[in-house]
């Protein structure tokens, strides 16, 4: 599904990334692991094409990734990111902002109507789409990112960091729910010594 | 209409001694602003000395061509100035921001001088430059504040930006938000203003009108006028410039370019 060919990102004089070469089939369960700053963030930010390699090729389907593919990629990913900056405002609008933006209006009603009960599936109430996302908790902001990344459908997910601010309980929950489904390609950056046992993982250490 | 009463020499040298107040406040309470003061003092009595002289001369002539040159030039050192105190590169933002404000200036002034001055030479030197200049130092103050605010607020929340594009949102889409709050910080204090407008502040033009023999009820038609004129060339100029800067400020992976800031 994807394929990292020789990469190569140097920020200032670091490097990030030297001639980094892995495949990714559709599926997989990738858990990235390895010491802070080492460039796990910027694998995602390179997949995404908001860093540009200086060297090297990403494909994505054995499409080689460029400034015109990258849309699509955008289109078929969900990432949930690790900075909690996701918008103000109302929960609610926020939710039917993400389903109002043209790449995912045809989910608009479907996903909408799944609302409550990923809510619940997350141990969030529903009162909580009244409140502004300013008000919401680390980790109410953590699930609602988790959340949104859901209803838009997609099935290969991009994970930084996404249970830090969750306890034990709900931390297995929202792994298992990952790590667990075989329709989903996950790429998952994680401190978590916990997977699920049946899960079937492959872990990429970067260091 | 005898215009307002022309002021001596006397009335001038009065006028220095006013100044003795801030002066000696400065001096009273050590805030070290004196040189300042007189080099500011100094820099307004040879500007508006030198503009004066100028105004009279385009006043005389009145010729289309002359005065829109002179019109062109004031948008020019409005766009300069615009770039600069919002901390943009000029090299990258003077030739856009420059067309933007040329439309929106000439086509607000131009409505202005013909649908509601109702002048037949709609070139005409003290509307064009007096209508024009209250448009455009407004415009100017509400796009330091628009255009600057959006390229900052969206290399500030770059996270978000990028949040967004990873939905699957179009950079327009994904701009949308950006804009939609550069535009109300960049209008909130023209509106504002207009609500208290003759009740806390007797404007610059309202006063200017009065002491040149209007009577308040015409003064006001035109303090009414020109507001709305400055509101409607603050949204165009703000949309213009952003929509003519956008295309090369982004790469085509939707990131913003490094090249759009000043460097410090």
């Amino acid at each position: 599904m994807f394929r990292l060919e020789h990469l190569t990102k140097q920020f200032s004089d670091q490097f990030v990334l030297e001639d980094f070469s892995f495949d990714i089939l559709e599926g997989e369960k990738i858990i990235i692991s390895g010491r802070s700053g080492i460039g796990k963030t910027t694998l995602f930010r390179l997949l995404l094409g908001f860093e540009q390699p200086d060297n090297g090729k990403i494909y994505f389907e054995n499409e080689l990734l460029t400034a015109i593919t990258v849309w699509n990629l955008r289109r078929r990913v969900a990432y949930v990111s690790q900075d909690m900056n996701i918008g103000r405002g109302n929960l609610q609008a926020f939710f039917n902002e993400t389903l109002s933006l043209k790449a995912n209006v045809e989910y608009k009603n479907s996903s909408l109507s799944e609302l409550e009960e990923l809510l619940n599936s997350f141990e969030l109430p529903d009162t909580l789409l009244q409140k502004n996302i300013e008000e919401l908790s680390g980790g109410e902001k953590q699930r609602v990112a988790i959340i949104n990344a859901l209803l838009l459908k997609r099935n290969i997910f991009f994970l930084d960091e996404i249970t830090s601010a969750l306890d034990k309980s709900l931390k297995s929950k929202v792994l298992d729910y990952f790590l667990l489904n075989p329709a989903f390609t996950v790429l998952s950056i994680s401190h978590d010594n916990y997977l699920p046992t049946e899960a079937v993982t492959r872990t990429l250490k970067l260091d | 209409m005898n215009g307002a009463q022309d002021l001596s020499i006397f009335s001038m040298l009065m006028c220095g001694i006013l100044l003795l107040v801030p002066l000696l406040g400065i001096w009273y309470l050590k805030l070290g602003l004196a040189k300042k003061l007189l080099i500011s003092t100094l820099r307004m009595v040879v500007q508006l000395v030198l503009v004066g002289f100028f105004l009279e001369f385009v006043f005389r002539f009145n010729n289309w061509l002359l005065n829109s040159i002179w019109f062109l030039t004031m948008i020019t050192v409005a766009v300069f100035s615009v770039i600069k105190n919002s901390g943009l590169k000029l090299r990258h933002f003077v030739r856009p921001v420059l067309l933007s404000f040329v439309l929106a200036n000439f086509f607000v002034v131009l409505y202005f001088n013909f649908f509601i001055a109702k002048l037949s030479f709609i070139l005409d030197a003290k509307y064009m430059i007096a209508i024009g200049g209250m448009v455009l130092g407004n415009s100017l103050r509400a796009n330091i504040v628009g255009l600057g605010d959006f390229y900052k607020s969206i290399r500030k929340d770059e996270q978000l930006y990028f949040y967004k594009l990873s939905l699957g949102a179009t950079r327009f889409e994904a701009l949308r938000d950006f804009a939609k709050r550069s535009f109300v910080s960049a209008m909130n204090p023209t509106i504002a203003s207009m609500a208290t407008m003759g009740i806390v502040s007797l404007p610059g033009m309202m006063t200017g009108q009065i002491l040149g023999g209007s009577v308040p009820l015409v003064a006001i038609k035109y303090q009414i006028a020109i507001m709305i004129a400055i509101l409607a060339s603050t949204v165009l100029s703000i949309s213009l410039s952003i929509f003519f800067t956008v295309g090369k400020s982004f790469d085509k992976y939707g990131v913003m370019q490094k090249s759009v800031f000043a460097e410090k």
